[in-house]
């Protein structure tokens, strides 16, 4: 019989004590640590001691001469599937850079380092340098080399941050902007609109405040602009001649031709449905937020690389999604979620359309320059970025008030809160912990809404706390507009029936998170139509993915 | 000889000795006879006035300036204007100075091993590949980047020299290291453990409440 | 790959310009009934000041200098990663190495306090491998503290917890006891009953050990260079009493890669 092989999990005591326990019933033990050696000693934690029998030692030196065991310090589980009782584990092993059975621990190496940074092995107590031991007891040396600064790993499309930001300080604007459009094609869209989570991780921080990497990027774009610089994306010579199809000229869809169009690829098409491009940057995001004279221009570099975008061309009613992929040797869905949800209170069918209009139609006709009726009072149901955007736009648009009714408190606002800030101050009147129980009517039209005031009571799954109503404080606010913009959806109506994909219960497609593939072979999904509602670096990171996967597919096709 | 081979070392030595003024004037970039050598001479005095800027010097004090061999009259001009410049600045550690005499002269004592250590000599001496082709792992740096990592040696080894030199005037605690260089306990504290680590320091006795440490004599 | 998991260590530059640029925006009054641009961009110094506060974070510069001094040559900049594919009959999923915790639920000062310490923290400081070769010493001057409070953090939490750090605790405080000349050790916890029934009689008998019965509510100082005043509770009464270090009983937590291999794997951790 084979031998039995076992995956040990984690080089602290437990795991070497489970790894010898394993090893001694014969079976072939591999241990995995994410640390670059193994454990410490440690103080007990369920008996009383001894001063003299304070601490347990892991046995390290049996441990590392055991044959049966073999040790990878320094190493990630990067994929891990279970199949039939069998385990396939895909790790990485990062390298150490020295080479330890050279080592003679003459600490001449750490005598030079002029890295110093925190110990994590003493927890943070004292310094160790770049190259230096990690367990004392070991004495096995390392350099510690980050993959990437912190910034960088946290930004969806790993955006090379500490270059763009030194160039900008360096005064080197236009560099600073070809290090950026090196992965992310829409500069001046995304350093206006993203929440920015890299600033949130700044290491910056600790010391004062996260910098402000995200107008940063503005700034270069804005510089560009200014300097009247008609910048060429350049393509490679060696063309590939596959035909690829993208659903979509929203930023993953963008994203993904871009990232083709510069693998080679010459024959892209994009399928838009609305007569304008940028997806929900045009439509759903406002105008005083993300001027379109930019949009256009920032997807009229991508086009002008030789991509074809179609406009008013909806997939599923202009063309239909089966010549696409009969058509084209890989297809990329990059449809988003552009399906306001329902309150599903009463009333809202009833006067549907008569008052009452979801916040994605409602910034969509503003957006397209379609009719609104701008008449008395505004309420928009909600606490995220919609909600906020569909306030501040009713205001602009000169409604006599505009509330916004959320049911938590603003703390738990799921909106940025720099948007909420700006909302308060420009006047829209903020309710906070009331919810919409009925809408109300009059001669056919929305006349006003019921609202309920709540409270916030135990954490739920999420671990915000659940608002609950409280009995008998129903109240009623007159309304002539009504825009609930509690959550979007996506519509895959367009693939019609028996399409073969796998759709998973949120109505989204499920991939690979690698490559962006879908079940379907050479179909590919990124974007808010893969992820629900998110932000727009999410979705060029999706559009990344997908591009790559795309060329992997193809090539090896 | 040739500004390249001006040696920062010396630069703080001649402050320390007494010296209220600098001048180091080297050829046009493109004329150099050994290719780099003036920028090579650039980035030492740049980085020198940044040390000095750090210890509370003034940093007008150290100047580069750049004339030919044929420019008597730019020469006469550049040295006129540094020399009024100095005469405007009074003696080292007077009232343009941050910090005064005569603890500015501990400082620079200090600063001078920090530009004799190892780590800036070479890191200065990294920038061209750095800025160039990239480090070891060819990655770029950019000159806020350089900057900024030439900053934290010399915010650090200042410290760390100061430390070392405390010592080797007598083991003591960290609290009295702390209170004679005037460095916040905290940060004594760490640099000593790290000190100890490398084995450059080590813990002498524990003499009441104070455990004292002493130097560790390194080979040569 | 990350370490430097608390914090990081962040050089104290003396030059950096400090206060984060805010973004120049056109008045309310400018808004209302168009659609122009509320946030107008920074002006290029704005842009400037703000780029060179970015500190570059880099761990190990790529300077090549410890390769330069390294004898034996052991030092290889080109030993490659490596990627592996295998296949397992069984996983044991253990915490590993990383000691994660729970932050704190009272303000206790740590983080602000160099004073103020963990329990992991106190453990390293105990082993003799450890950053101080086992001498009890405060990391805020070095000194030898003479009152020394270990007390319980995250004090409502389950009984599994506040029994298993309390014994941590007092065996800290044991060791602790017997390096050090002259120490004086306050335990402050909501002792639990299954604590007494199986220690308590035990840890009675440590000399210098006091156990209060009670939770820690803040941990300040009054002012800059005085020692730590600890506010707790004691059978409902609040009491103040200072110390020279505080050492706060964590909460173990499993690190959040460890959490999703676990359930994926469908299986728990050991």
């Amino acid at each position: 019989m084979e031998e039995k092989k076992v995956l040990i999990v984690g080089g602290g005591l437990e795991g070497v004590g489970a790894a010898l326990e394993k090893a001694e019933e014969g079976a072939k033990v591999t241990i995995v640590e994410k640390f670059p050696t193994l454990g410490a000693e440690r103080i007990p934690r369920d008996r009383l001691i001894k001063p003299d029998d304070a601490f347990i030692n892991p046995d390290l030196d049996k441990v590392r001469n055991d044959d049966n065991v073999s040790i990878l310090t320094y190493s990630d589980i990067k994929k891990i599937n279970k199949d039939n009782g069998k385990v396939q584990a895909h790790i990485l092993k990062r390298s150490l850079r020295v080479d330890n059975s050279k080592c003679n621990d003459c600490k001449a190496c750490i005598k030079v380092c002029p890295v110093n940074m925190f110990d994590d092995f003493d927890e943070g107590f004292s310094f160790r340098t770049a190259v230096d031991y990690f367990n004392p007891a070991t004495g096995e040396y390392n350099i510690f080399k980050e993959d990437m600064p912190v910034c960088q790993r946290t930004c969806p499309v790993n955006l090379d941050i500490r270059t763009y930001a030194g160039q900008i300080a360096d005064g080197k604007y236009l560099e600073s902007l070809a290090t950026i459009r090196d992965r992310l094609p829409l500069p001046g869209s995304i350093g206006r609109v993203c929440p920015h989570p890299c600033e949130t991780a700044c290491n910056r921080q600790y010391l004062d405040e996260p910098i402000s990497i995200c107008f940063l990027k503005r700034f270069v774009a804005d510089v560009e602009l200014e300097k009247e610089i008609e910048p060429v994306y350049e393509t490679p010579e060696k063309k590939f001649s596959e035909k690829i199809a993208i659903i979509g000229a929203g930023p993953s869809g963008l994203t993904c031709a871009y990232d083709l169009a510069r693998l080679g690829y010459e024959d892209i098409t994009i399928y838009e449905a609305l007569p304008v491009p940028g997806g929900y940057l045009w439509v759903g995001i406002p105008e005083y937020r993300l001027p379109k004279k930019l949009l256009q221009r920032e997807v009229d570099l991508i086009a002008n690389m030789g991509i074809d975008i179609q406009y008013n061309k909806r997939v599923g009613k202009d063309i239909s999604f089966d010549d696409l992929r009969k058509d084209n040797d890989a297809v990329f869905i990059g449809a988003g979620c552009h399906r306001g949800l329902k309150l599903r209170v009463p009333g809202e069918d009833e006067y549907e359309g008569k008052g009452i209009v979801d916040c994605v139609t409602f910034l969509r006709d503003q957006a397209l320059g379609n009719p609104i009726e701008v008449k008395g009072k505004l309420i928009v149901i909600g606490g995220g970025n919609a909600a906020i955007d569909s306030a501040r736009v009713g205001w602009r648009m000169g409604f006599d008030e505009v509330y916004i009714l959320y049911r938590r408190t603003k703390k738990e606002m799921p909106a940025n809160p720099w948007e909420i800030d700006a909302a308060e101050h420009e006047g829209v009147i903020m309710q906070y912990l009331a919810a919409p129980i009925e809408i109300l009517g009059k001669d056919g039209k929305v006349a006003g809404m019921k609202c309920i005031k709540m409270e916030l009571g135990e954490p739920d799954a999420s671990g915000r706390r659940r608002p609950v109503p409280i009995e008998g404080s129903e109240y009623v606010i007159d309304a002539e507009t009504i825009v609930p913009a509690i959550s979007q959806g996506a519509d895959l109506e367009f693939l019609g029936e028996d399409h073969g994909f796998e759709i998973n219960r949120w109505n989204t497609f499920d991939i690979d998170e690698e490559t962006g593939a879908t079940n379907v072979p050479g179909m590919f999904a990124g974007g808010d139509v893969v992820t629900g509602p998110n932000i727009a670096i999410q979705a060029v990171a999706a559009g990344k993915k997908a591009a790559s996967g795309i060329h992997e597919y193809l090539r090896n096709k | 000889m040739c500004t390249g081979r001006v040696d920062p070392a010396l630069v703080a030595e001649a402050f320390k000795k007494g010296l209220d003024g600098l001048l180091v004037v080297g050829c046009y970039f493109g004329d150099c006879h050994y290719i780099t050598g003036n920028h090579q001479a650039k980035a030492k005095l740049d980085m020198t006035r940044r040390l000095f800027k750090h210890i509370g010097m003034n940093e007008e004090r150290l100047a580069f300036r750049q004339c030919s061999s044929g420019e008597a009259s730019v020469f006469v001009k550049v040295v006129s204007e540094f020399d009024e410049k100095i005469r405007s600045l009074g003696p080292l550690g007077g009232d343009s100075d941050p910090v005064k005499a005569p603890e500015i002269f501990e400082k620079i004592e200090a600063a001078q091993a920090v530009l004799a250590s190892e780590k800036i000599r070479w890191v200065i001496g990294k920038r061209t590949p750095f800025l160039e082709s990239g480090n070891m792992y060819g990655e770029i740096f950019t000159e806020h980047e350089f900057n900024r990592a030439i900053d934290m040696i010399i915010v650090e080894e200042m410290e760390v020299q100061e430390i070392l030199a405390g010592l080797k005037a007598g083991s003591r605690s960290i609290k009295d290291l702390s209170n004679d260089l005037s460095i916040p306990s905290e940060r004594v504290f760490r640099y000593v453990t790290a000190l100890k680590r490398k084995g450059m320091v080590a813990l002498d006795k524990v003499a009441g409440r104070s455990p004292i440490f002493q130097l560790v004599r390194q080979e040569v | 790959m990350n370490y430097e998991k608390e914090k990081r260590y962040i050089i104290p530059f003396d030059d950096v310009p400090s206060p984060r640029a805010e973004m120049p925006e056109i008045t309310v009054d400018e808004r209302r009934g168009n659609f122009v641009e509320v946030e107008t961009g920074f002006p290029e110094d704005m842009a400037q000041t703000e780029a060179k506060r970015c500190l570059s974070c880099r761990r190990c510069l790529g300077c090549a200098l410890c390769w330069a001094e390294c004898k034996p040559e052991a030092i290889n900049f080109d030993i490659p990663d490596e990627d592996l594919d295998l296949e397992f009959d069984e996983v044991v999923i253990t915490r590993g190495q990383e000691n994660t915790f729970q932050a704190f639920n009272t303000d206790l000062g740590y983080g602000s306090y160099a004073d103020v310490i963990t329990d992991l923290q106190f453990e390293r400081m105990l082993s003799p491998t450890g950053p101080t070769d086992g001498i009890v010493v405060s990391p805020l001057d070095g000194e030898v503290p003479a009152r020394l409070a270990i007390v319980q953090g995250n004090a409502d939490g389950d009984e599994e917890h506040l029994l298993s750090s309390l014994v941590l605790g007092v065996n800290e405080a044991i060791i602790a006891l017997d390096r050090t000349e002259g120490l004086e050790v306050s335990l402050i916890s909501p002792v639990c009953q299954s604590f007494k029934d199986q220690f308590l009689a035990d840890a009675q008998k440590v000399a210098g050990l006091n156990i209060i019965e009670g939770a820690p509510e803040t941990a300040e100082k009054k002012k800059d260079g005085d020692s730590l005043t600890l506010t707790f509770s004691e059978n409902g009464n609040s009491r103040e009493e200072n110390f020279d270090m505080v050492v706060a009983l964590t909460k173990p937590e499993v690190s959040s890669e460890i959490k999703s291999l676990s359930r994926k794997l469908e299986q728990d951790i050991i």
